[in-house]
Order: C-alpha cells, then sequence, then structure tokens
C-alpha cells in the first residue's frame, strides 16, 4: 500500500467516478457542430481526460509520498489554515464523514421533499405547500438530531438548510431564526447578546439593502410567511 | 496626450465628483477593513458588492474594484500578522514571520512594516502602470489574436497551477475542477447545452458570483467556525510599537528587489500577486545571509511579501486592461463589473473609454498612498475592532454574501449554489486542494475555450498553426516548459515538508 491511507483511495476515487460520470454524461450532448469539427463534446472532454490524468497523478504521487507537499509548488495550501484546522480538530476520521453527509443530506431532502412525496400521491400548488410545512420542522428535528455531537457538521449544515428554505418562507422570516442557529453553533449561550446581535444584523441589512439600495429579498411563497415579508417590504420602503 | 496629463486629468475628474469621492475613500476604507477582519477578505467585500455595482457607473464600479484591490491587499496582511490568518493567498507569506513576530510581542512593528511597504510597492507599481499600459495596450491590438490569447491563458493556468495547492496535482486538479464548472451551459461555437441536467438554471451555466462568495468567504467562515468550535481560535497580542525608519531604510534592498518580482509576476495571468509574494519571500530567503533566521519573525519575511504583492496590483491591472484577461480573482470579478455594463476589458477600452482607465489609474494612484496614512491610524484604531468575538461576525458575514448572491439574478438558486461551493470549499481546502486555482479556472475556463475554438478556426484546425505565430509559440513553450519543469520538481525533487 506504500504510504497510502483510506482517504488517498477515496479522493482518488471520487476524481475517476467524476471524470467517468461527466465523460458518460457528455453523449446527451454529442452533436456535431458544422463549422468546428471537435463539436460540443472535443473540449469537455479533453479536460476529462487530464482530469482522469491528473488524479492518477496525485494518487501515484500520495502512494510514494504520502501527505507532502511538492517541491515543485509555491504557497501550499496548508498555508491558509484550513488543513492545519482539521488537523487540530481531529475532524477526519470515516464516522465524522459520514455523519457530516448524512446532516448535509437533510437540506436536500426538504428540497425535494414535494417530489418524495409526489410518488405516492397528486399534488396540487396547495399540497405542495402544506407538504412543505410539514417537512420543515420534521427535517428540522432529524438535523438536530444528527448535530447532536457534530458541532461543525452542523455549521456546515445550517447555511444550506437557511438556503433551502428561502425560496418558500422567505429571507424575513429565516434570517434571524438563521443568526440565532449560527450564533449559538458557534459556542454562544448569552441570550442577551444573542438578541442584540439579531437586532443589530437585521436592523443593518435592512436598512442598507431594503430600504436604501431596494434589493428585493426572497419573500418566500407560503403564506403566513409571504404576507408577514410583503408587510415588512411595505414598511421599510 | 501624455501620461502626466492623463494622470492629471484623471486625478481632476475623480475629485471633482463628489459620489467617486465617497465611493473612492468607501472602498479604501473598505478594503481595509474586509481585508483586516479574520475570515473575510477583499475578495468577500468585492464579491458582495459586485451584484450592486450594477447601479453605478462603469467608470465607479471599476474605480470602487482598483481600490478595494490596492487596499484589500495590504488589508490582509492584517489578519496573517495577528492571526495566522492570510487575508487572501497573495498574504500567505506575509503570515510565515509576520504571525511569529506577533507572538513575539511585535505585531505593530511587522504590521508597520507591512503599511511602509505595500504603499511603497503599489505606489511605484501604479506609476509604472501608468506608463506601461497603454503602450502595451496598442501593441496588442495588432500582435494578440485568439491563437495569442489562449496561449496566455495556457501558460496563467501553468503557472497557477503550481501555487496554492498542496501538490502541483493538487493544483491541476482545482485548475481543472474550475475548467469544467465553466463547461456547464451553452458551448461557446454551437450553443449546444451542455451538463443542464434537465435543469433550466443550468442552461445559462454556474454563476461566478455565487461560486467565489461560496469558495472563499463561506469556506473561509467554515474553516473559522470549526477552529472555533474545537477551541483553537486564539484572540491576538495586540501592541502598536512601528518600525523605525533605519530599519527600514536597512531594508531598501529587499523593497527594491521585491518590486521588480512583484511587477513582473503581476503581470502573468494567473494568480500574479499571490505568485509575486511567495517569490518576493523565496528570493528575500535565497539571498539572505541567514536563512534559517526566516520563519521565526523576521522583519525581512514581512517587507518582502508585503512589497512584492502590491508591486503585482498595478501590474495585474496590464493585462486586464491590455488584454482582457483578469490576473487573479479579484481582477476577475472586475470583468464581470465591465460585463455588467455591457463593455469588454481590452485593447478597446483606452480607445472608447480613455476617461475609465485614467480615473481608474489616479484613483489606485491614491488608493496606495492612503495606505501610508489610513493604514497607520487603522493599526491603531480600526484594528480593536478585531475584538469582535467571530460569533457574532460570522451570521453578518453570511447573510452579506447571502444577499449578494439573491441579488445577482433574484434566484434563491444562486444561494443554495454559493453554499455548496462554501461546503465543497471546505473539504477541498483542508484536503490541500486550491480555492483561487477553481475560480481561476471558472473564470479562465470560458475565455480559454471560445478562443481555443476561434483560434482552431482560424487556424484552419491545424496544431502547427499556433507555431507560426511567435508569440503564441513562445507562450505555449513556455507553458509547456513550466509544465514540464514542475513535474519534475514534483517527483525528483527533495519535497518539502
Amino acid at each position: 500500500m506504500g504510504k497510502l491511507r483510506l482517504g488517498h483511495i477515496c479522493e482518488a476515487a471520487f476524481w475517476l467516478v467524476l471524470a467517468t460520470f461527466l465523460y458518460v454524461e457528455s453523449f446527451e450532448f454529442d452533436r456535431g457542430i458544422e463549422i468546428y469539427k471537435f463539436g460540443a463534446t472535443g473540449w469537455p472532454r479533453a479536460l476529462l481526460l487530464l482530469l482522469a490524468v491528473a488524479a492518477i497523478g496525485q494518487f501515484t504521487y500520495q502512494f510514494l509520498a504520502g501527505d507532502k507537499s511538492t517541491s515543485g509548488t509555491v504557497g501550499a495550501a496548508s498555508d491558509d489554515g484550513a488543513e492545519e484546522a482539521a488537523r487540530q480538530s481531529g475532524h477526519s476520521d470515516f464516522r465524522w464523514y459520514v455523519t457530516t453527509f448524512c446532516l448535509l443530506a437533510v437540506p436536500f431532502l426538504y428540497m425535494r421533499a414535494h417530489d418524495l412525496t409526489g410518488i405516492f400521491l397528486t399534488l396540487d400548488k396547495e399540497g405542495v405547500h402544506t407538504v412543505k410545512l410539514v417537512a420543515a420542522p420534521l427535517l428540522l428535528a432529524v438535523y438536530l438530531f444528527l448535530a447532536r455531537g457534530n458541532q461543525v457538521g452542523a455549521i456546515l449544515t445550517l447555511p444550506l438548510f437557511f438556503a433551502a428554505l428561502l425560496e418558500d418562507l422567505g429571507f424575513y422570516a429565516m434570517a434571524p431564526l438563521f443568526i440565532v442557529g449560527i450564533t449559538l453553533l458557534m459556542g454562544e449561550r448569552r441570550a442577551r447578546w444573542i438578541a442584540l446581535t439579531v437586532a443589530l444584523i437585521m436592523g443593518f441589512l435592512l436598512l442598507i439593502f431594503v430600504s436604501l439600495l431596494y434589493v428585493g429579498l426572497p419573500t418566500g411563497n407560503i403564506s403566513p410567511f409571504y404576507d408577514l415579508s410583503h408587510l415588512l417590504v411595505t414598511l421599510l420602503q | 496626450m501624455d501620461p502626466f496629463s492623463n494622470f492629471i486629468t484623471g486625478t481632476v475628474t475623480l475629485f471633482s465628483d463628489p459620489l467617486g469621492i465617497l465611493i473612492f475613500f468607501g472602498g479604501v476604507v473598505g478594503g481595509m477593513l474586509f481585508g483586516a477582519i479574520p475570515g473575510v477578505s477583499m475578495l468577500t467585500l468585492a464579491a458582495i458588492l459586485l451584484p450592486f455595482t450594477a447601479h453605478l457607473s462603469a467608470e465607479h464600479g471599476i474605480m470602487l474594484f482598483s481600490v478595494i484591490y490596492c487596499t484589500g491587499v495590504y488589508g490582509g496582511a492584517i489578519t496573517a500578522i495577528l492571526f495566522n490568518i492570510p487575508g487572501a493567498p497573495e498574504n500567505a507569506p506575509t503570515a510565515f514571520d509576520g504571525y511569529p513576530m506577533t507572538r513575539k510581542g511585535q505585531a505593530g512593528k511587522a504590521v508597520g512594516a507591512a503599511v511602509m511597504c505595500s504603499a511603497i510597492g503599489g505606489t511605484v507599481s501604479a506609476i509604472i502602470m501608468m506608463a506601461a499600459t497603454a503602450p502595451i495596450a496598442n501593441w496588442a491590438i495588432s500582435a494578440f489574436g485568439p491563437p495569442e490569447i489562449f496561449a496566455l491563458v495556457f501558460f496563467g493556468l501553468a503557472v497557477a497551477a503550481t501555487v496554492g495547492a498542496k501538490t502541483l496535482w493538487k493544483g491541476w486538479l482545482s485548475i481543472l475542477l474550475g475548467l469544467i464548472i465553466a463547461v456547464v451551459g451553452m458551448d461557446p461555437v454551437g450553443g449546444i447545452e451542455r451538463y443542464d441536467f434537465n435543469m433550466p438554471y443550468l442552461l445559462a451555466g454556474i454563476h461566478f458570483i455565487p461560486t467565489i462568495l461560496g469558495f472563499f468567504a463561506v469556506s473561509e467562515i467554515f474553516v473559522q467556525a470549526e477552529r472555533k468550535a474545537t477551541g483553537v481560535y486564539e484572540a491576538p497580542k495586540l501592541s502598536v510599537n512601528f518600525p523605525t525608519l533605519s530599519e527600514l531604510i536597512a531594508h531598501k534592498f529587499a523593497v527594491f528587489r521585491s518590486i521588480v518580482i512583484g511587477f513582473f509576476c503581476g503581470i502573468l495571468p494567473g494568480i500574479g500577486a499571490t505568485l509575486a509574494a511567495f517569490m518576493g519571500y523565496n528570493e528575500a530567503v535565497r539571498w539572505s545571509k541567514d536563512p534559517s533566521e526566516f520563519g521565526k519573525g523576521k522583519l525581512e519575511g514581512v517587507i518582502s511579501s508585503e512589497t512584492a504583492n502590491n508591486a503585482a496590483t498595478g501590474a495585474a491591472m496590464i493585462p486586464l486592461l491590455a488584454l482582457g484577461l483578469p490576473g487573479g480573482a479579484l481582477t476577475a470579478m472586475m470583468v464581470g463589473v465591465f460585463q455588467m455594463h455591457d463593455m469588454e476589458p481590452g485593447p478597446l477600452v483606452f480607445l472608447n473609454s480613455p476617461d475609465l482607465v485614467w480615473v481608474v489609474f489616479a484613483a489606485m494612484f491614491f488608493a496606495n498612498l492612503s495606505i501610508l496614512f489610513v493604514g497607520f491610524l487603522e493599526t491603531k484604531t480600526i484594528i480593536n475592532l478585531l475584538r469582535i468575538p467571530f460569533q457574532f461576525l460570522a451570521p453578518l458575514i453570511l447573510l452579506l454574501a447571502t444577499v449578494g448572491a439573491y441579488a445577482v439574478r433574484g434566484l434563491v438558486i444562486d444561494v443554495v449554489v454559493m453554499f455548496i461551493a462554501g461546503v465543497a470549499g471546505f473539504f477541498l481546502r483542508r484536503s490541500g486542494y486550491s480555492v483561487a486555482g477553481i475560480v481561476l479556472g471558472l473564470i479562465l475556463g470560458k475565455i480559454g475555450e471560445q478562443t481555443f475554438a476561434q483560434a482552431m478556426q482560424m487556424l484552419h484546425f491545424e496544431w502547427t498553426g499556433f507555431y507560426d505565430r511567435p508569440i503564441a509559440a513562445f507562450l505555449i513553450l513556455a507553458a509547456l516548459l513550466t509544465v514540464a519543469g514542475s513535474i519534475y520538481s514534483a517527483f525528483f525533487k527533495k519535497e518539502r515538508q
């Protein structure tokens, strides 16, 4: 096995699977262009070939030298602190990755909740809204359950969950909850400070972007969140 | 008109317009502040502001970004020195000696040296830029066609692959990932949709603003959050004892050497300022009588790195304005500002919009000078804002990024893409990949494919046609030598630890 670790094998497998998947997908648009003999697939397939070559090169290098930096590079990524943070945190074992990726799947389950329900039921617009309103607290409970003991995974997932909810529930209702969530996950427990942070950040964002710059932020599309957002925008503008 | 008269005209135009003055000072303070806040950088500010530049004139938009570029490159040194968190990749070598100086209680001296040297490097670079960009632009009109631009992109990517990632292979994988993301959407010749997975959103391609916000701002927050969650996030020791004049004069040769290195590296379309900072630092080590002192808190390390990266800022404007090629992530965003105003950066900007060019040049000159005054003031005052606990800063930055990503096209999916890029950036960075490489691949990918297609059509699909054009042949040869040299170093030279 040389100096290989499980992580190195997963890394190489990821790149090679990605290259293979995208190569197979390229047949979807494998059409000729009259004035350009390489067609629409020439450039992406050349890139995929190079990607596979680089992945094999990286794998071979890791086999020979493990995690060492190469001397041909200037300024390794470890210099930016990300690798060091990962090393110090100890978040690199297989179990941590599995629980983190399970957590990261939660927002995507919410985004596809109506499709999954649609397999069993025929849904109209109101039905989709109802499914979303039921799925949101249920998946929040799943998120909280999975987040126990995986603070970093929870921090990575919360913004995605927030983004997934924006379309339906809107920025104005979700942003204060998001601020509270992130602040709590960062270790802050003083209620007054959290409330002050919510007030200051929301005040700043609404004043600058909504009142002064007239930026239209997501209002959601499910009542009563939609109505609440519109009322707020009307008051601010 | 000669460059000096143009500069005077640009200066008068800049300072006779109240909105221009406001934007200038906003950019100076904003660049320094965002550069100096741990967890964010000038790129965060620029990415957040990018959608809103649509409401400004092209002149004001580009000027704002160029000012943020100059002051932000300096601002990133503060986090590098105080927290060992480079504000941007180009500040990474500053941390090598700057952070050990902080630990020794010499933070003020390191920051003071960064202020002085950033101002000197940037100002000299701005002067050379004003004298050199127009002649280069005039020459470029006739000398640079699609084959040459493709060759230049190839060369830029070959150099960029050696910067920022842990290994050469990871550098290439980062760039190739960016190039592949750029493929999504319509192909540039036949308009055939690629990798759209039947999602209408993907037909227009993945927008680079949410991607940049995700890979830089959001991933940085995640990295810092991990440090915070695991209790390794440290507050810095603050001190304001500046370096003495004699200490700075003693390093005059290092300053001169770094200006030369910085300027020439900055011209390269790729990661100019980053390469400049590392080369500046590496040369300082190579020329030193006692290289073992570097990395332990040597003032010359900070001086060399900071002079070189700011010297690259002016130079990076040359490929952007003369050829339309961005030299790094921030100049790539400037391309976005141009595009928002239905303009293409390149030689024609000098003919069609000379006012814009000279206002930007004047603004960059004064922005670099202002580092000297505002920078010292900042060291004593604004630096105290760094005491704001990270748990209160993180939600603000994430929500600013959310607003920035959403404001581009009014699509929530852009916010989702941004956070996916943030999570991907987090995992890629902790595995030694370069997010700067991914973003450069994404930006240069579209230019690269388009110019490659145009070049091949021009050359009647004869590959040897590249070698009949001296500039293209030289650049492709240089790129191939760079690739061969880096592969040789990767396999046959002693590994770095």
